[in-house]
């Protein structure tokens, strides 16, 4: 699905060079589920905000699902993006003034969606994500889990390929962050490939390949399953 | 995709109410100012466009020279002009010829009116030339036969009620017969040229002789011509100036006379005309286009406060426009989205500016002395102004701060790493420099327009005009006339609290009508002729008004010569050729084929408001003059009920058939200001709004920094910093645009105060203080704004601000 070969990605600001990515190379397969790992300044945000599309690299190539996608202008980044990619964030990242239904129709806006369907399938996946009864409540109204779940909900909801997650349960206490960690899972099992940034051990196990960075490039993958 | 816009917009604009308010309010408050003087501009501009022939008629504007000296300018000049011209030039189609009246008055049966200046006499081509059509009687043959009249209808309605005017006959100050032939449409509000009544012009021939159609020497005429289509105007001028010349030209060169012609077109007069002799008083063009200035810059201060708040607050939504960037939002949406926003704003306040139209107009009628009605609700250009004021608004206020907020990326904001208000902070700062340079242009400027106003209502005018009550003098008189007013003169002195009574043909406050050319030292080189603006005035008039004597004496019943006595004043001296008062004592003068001797010099006075110069004035003992009465009485007030009774009572007495008219001096004198008045008073309110909104847009971003200065404010406090610093520290910030602000405005309102002030022949000097106080109350406005959200943040607790971090 992802095929990323010698990918590089440079910032420079006047006095310093920094090598974010350096001639990083990997595959990600459909339906695997993969947790990438490293110390901070390795690499790994800037990783994800390119498989994200939300980035460019500065060279190498990005094949996703075949197509090469490094050089994509903006627009076309963006119709890539609410089609086949949805986000996990650490901080939720949930729009205030909107409540719980109104967060996670929004990607069904942005992809065109009708009303009345976007209303089914809003309201099938908070039920699937329990939060249901939360549907008219204001983000602040939420416990930190129960926002967590409105994010997934809102990642899931436009049927994505692929969910980046970056370190989805870092603000979260462990039962909560194992609840999430439980929903990835079960979306990974229905088929959904998962790239997870992450600082937990803890959680990496419920990934099944470990790709580990350092200074811009992998230093070791582990095969968990 | 709108009504999640919808939902998102109106639950910001509902959270953060502060901010919400001062654009709105702000931006309805520019709107309803720009309404509201756009509507006022659009009628000053209005005037005589509706005229189907308008871009061809044109009003000749005399100048006459001495010596090839411009002596004097006229919006009434020469009776012989008009037919000259249409004998002459071809490109002429016709002309209107009018002569003014004052004070006739006008009798039908038993109704009986004092007509001042609503009646002219007029050729029949004025009519067709302005496009009246007779609503009653026959347009073809009005104006042409002696002893027609012509009336307005509701002129006609006056006199006749609901008879038929056609017909009827009218007679002037009792003497004179009109028979009325034709009733026209009122000349409408916008016209330089309002008449009740129009005498056909063959009368004034046949009392005045042919000279009316045909002398150079005689002003007073007002000219109007109907060119062909296609003439070139400057042309014209100039062939006019060829054929003036040769045709007057040789008769002029014995006296060193000249004379010149321009074209006015019809449609330039009432905003660009300013002439002896104008048929009322006109307005002025430059106070609409510093009006219209003055719109626009709320308008933008308005917009400005938009722009500041909006990207000032932008650390607020970036998190939302991170959230939208990822979840496949296009840029092209997110800038919709803003533009939305400020579309709905610029909405909300362009309801609010309409309610604040319609409470406000009656204010600003009286403010602006204006007759603005609801009615201008109904007209498509309101809206259409409205519309425009929306959409620019939307686009101005929208535009920009949608840009920066649309151009943040995703990753970035979502992992909080936009640092601070870094962001377009100069360009806030330069806004807001701008909106204080307005301000202060405005708030010196209406300084200037209220010491302007001041000196001048304060100046010693040279003579008094307090305490005096003035008749407009009887028309319709005979023979006995001279011992009528003798008698009522003695009566009326007799009456308790009255010091003294003159006549005269004009009273302090008007612009002096009878000017005399030809004037000389006997003696003297009968080139060397010049023009004087002359008063007829009997023995008591120098006492009356308390001129000042320079040399020599008063007119008096001692000297029987003085029915050829003559007094000067300084400026009349200096045209004379004298140096001092003294030189001129006793010199005669040729004054229309006979002599007068200078009896006496006064000091100047102000005839007219200190707007004018000092003008060259000579008195002429005219015993029987009928004009004015003006009465002087003791007192503490200006005014005296019992004065005016007395004075009716007599009246009644000696004067029957005049009606009684009368008015106060200080009044009357004060009218000239008016105009100056409203212009401050416009000025001011609009100033002050200006500096209102543009505190409101400094409050905001003071609020809104403060806070987000919280947790520094937290850190200098525990490492000891005490609150006065933390004030400074704060203020620093936002006096620094202040301050200059006031660089930048002064040169430019240095500059338009001596533009404005030599329109005054009579004016204050420009100070440095005129600018430093003005400056420094809206320094300390600023401050106070500020103020309010620096206390409060720099008195805070350190340790709370920092606990939620």
């Amino acid at each position: 699905m992802i095929k990323i070969s010698d990918l590089q990605k440079v910032y420079r600001t006047e006095e310093v060079e920094t090598i974010a990515l350096n001639k990083l190379t990997f595959d990600v397969k459909e339906g695997e589920f993969v947790a990438v790992m490293g110390p901070s300044g390795c690499g790994k945000s800037t990783l994800l905000n390119i498989l994200g599309l939300l980035d460019d690299p500065d060279g190498g190539s990005f094949l996703f699902n075949g197509t090469e996608v490094a050089h994509f202008n903006e627009r076309k980044r963006a119709d890539l993006r609410k089609r086949n990619i949805g986000f996990v964030f650490q901080s939720f990242n949930l729009i205030d003034e909107l409540t719980v239904f109104e967060n996670v129709e929004l990607p069904l806006i942005y992809l065109g969606v009708k009303g009345p369907e976007r209303k089914q399938r809003v309201e099938t996946v908070l039920d699937k994500m329990q939060i249901m009864h939360r549907r008219n409540h204001y983000p602040q109204q939420l416990s930190g889990g129960q926002q967590q779940r409105v994010a997934v909900a809102r990642a899931v909801v436009n049927n994505p390929k692929l969910i980046l997650a970056d370190e989805p349960t870092g603000n979260l206490d462990s039962s909560n962050g194992n609840e999430v960690m439980q929903l990835l899972t079960d979306l990974n099992e229905q088929g959904t490939t998962i790239i997870m940034v992450t600082h937990s051990e803890h959680d990496s196990r419920y990934s099944h390949r470990i790709i580990r960075m350092l200074d811009g490039q992998t230093v070791t993958e582990n095969i968990l399953v | 995709m709108i009504s999640n816009f919808l939902i998102i917009a109106w639950r910001n604009l509902s959270k953060h109410r502060v901010f919400s308010f001062i654009n709105i309010f702000g931006l309805a408050i520019g709107i309803a100012a720009s309404l509201l003087i756009f509507q006022y501009a659009r009628f000053e501009l209005s005037y005589d466009r509706f005229e189907p022939k308008g871009d061809r008629v044109f009003r000749l504007e005399q100048d006459r020279f001495n010596n090839g000296k411009l002596s004097t300018q006229w919006a009434a000049g020469a009776a012989g002009i008009g037919k000259l011209v249409k004998d002459n030039l071809p490109e002429v189609e016709s002309y209107a010829h009018l002569h003014g009246t004052n004070g006739l008055v006008v009798n039908y049966k038993d109704k009986e009116f004092r007509e001042n200046n609503t009646v002219f006499f007029a050729n029949d081509a004025f009519l067709p030339m302005f496009g009246y059509t007779a609503q009653k009687g026959m347009q073809a043959e009005s104006l042409k036969d002696v002893n027609t009249a012509v009336m307005t209808a509701s002129a006609a309605r006056r006199y006749f009620g609901s008879e038929d005017p056609i017909g009827k006959v009218i007679s002037m100050n009792k003497k004179k017969d009109f028979r009325v032939t034709a009733v026209v449409s009122d000349p409408p509000p916008n016209t330089h040229f309002h008449f009740d009544i129009l005498l056909s012009f063959a009368t004034f021939i046949q009392m005045n002789g042919p000279g009316a159609e045909t002398a150079w020497g005689w002003d007073g005429f007002y000219t109007y011509l109907l060119l062909r289509p296609g003439t070139d105007p400057a042309a014209f001028e100039k062939k006019m100036a060829d054929l003036v010349h040769s045709q007057w030209g040789p008769q002029m060169k014995d006296t060193k006379e000249g004379i010149a012609f321009h074209l006015q077109p019809l449609r330039d007069i009432h905003l660009y005309s300013n002439y002896m002799f104008e048929s009322e008083t006109n307005g002025n063009g430059r106070a609409v286009y510093f009006l219209l200035v003055i719109a626009l810059f709320i308008i933008v201060i308005a917009w400005i406060n938009y722009i500041n708040l909006s990207t000032a607050r932008s650390v607020d939504r970036a998190r939302e426009v991170g959230v939208r960037k990822v979840l496949g939002s296009y840029r092209t949406q997110l800038v919709g989205q803003f533009v939305f926003e400020s579309l709905l704003i610029n909405a909300l306040a362009v309801i609010l500016g309409l309610l604040l139209v319609i409470g406000c107009l009656p204010v600003f009628n009286v403010i602006t002395g204006k007759q603005i009605s609801f009615s201008l609700l109904a007209e498509g250009w309101f809206w259409l102004v409205l519309t425009g004021l929306f959409l620019a608004g939307t686009f101005f206020s929208g535009f920009y701060p949608a840009l920066v907020l649309s151009s943040f990326k995703p990753i970035a904001v979502l992992k909080g790493r936009l640092a601070g208000t870094g962001h377009g902070a100069l360009l806030r700062q330069s806004l807001v420099v701008f909106q204080f340079a307005a301000s202060v242009v405005l708030m010196v400027g209406t300084f200037a327009v209220y010491r302007q106003l001041r000196f001048m209502q304060t100046l010693d005018l040279g003579i008094r005009v307090d305490r005096t009550m003035v008749l407009k003098g009887p028309n319709v008189i005979d023979s006995t006339y001279m011992a009528k007013l003798s008698a009522f003169k003695e009566e009326m002195l007799h009456e308790p609290g009255i010091v003294s009574m003159t006549a005269s043909t004009e009273v302090p406050g008007n612009k002096v009508k009878w000017n005399a050319g030809g004037i000389r030292l006997v003696g003297s080189d009968p080139t060397r002729v010049q023009q004087y603006r002359v008063l007829g005035v009997d023995y008591d008039f120098m006492k009356t008004y308390g001129f000042h004597f320079l040399k020599g004496r008063d007119f008096s019943k001692e000297f029987r010569s003085d029915s050829a006595a003559v007094i000067f004043n300084e400026a009349a001296v200096r045209q004379l050729g004298f140096g001092q008062p003294g030189e001129a004592l006793n010199k005669r003068i040729e004054f229309w084929g006979k002599q007068y001797t200078i009896v006496g010099v006064v000091s100047n006075h102000h005839q007219e408001s200190p707007q004018a110069a000092y003008d060259a004035h000579i008195f002429r003992l005219i015993p029987e003059v009928t004009d004015y009465y003006s009465i002087r009485f003791h007192g503490d007030e200006n005014h005296s009920e019992a004065v005016m009774q007395a004075a009716k009572r007599q009246w009644a007495a000696f004067f029957p058939g005049n009606p009684f008219d009368y008015f106060y001096l200080d009044d009357h004198y004060a009218q000239q200001y008016k105009a100056d008045e409203q212009f401050g008073k416009t000025f001011g309110v609009f100033a002050v709004l200006a500096i209102f909104i543009s505190c409101m847009g400094l409050l905001g971003l003071a609020s809104f920094v403060t806070i987000q200065r919280t947790k520094e404010i937290g850190i200098r406090k525990i490492i000891g910093a005490g609150t006065p610093g933390i004030l400074l520290l704060l203020t620093r910030d936002f006096v620094k645009p202040v301050l200059l602000s006031f660089v930048l405005a002064v040169p430019v309102t240095w500059w338009l105060l001596h533009r404005w002030l030599e329109n005054y022949a009579s004016r204050i000097a420009v100070s440095p203080w005129m600018f430093v106080l003005p400056a420094l109350l809206i320094l300390v406005i600023a401050m106070g704004t500020i103020a309010t959200q620096t206390l409060k943040a720099a008195s805070a607790n350190p340790s709370r601000s920092l606990r939620s971090e």
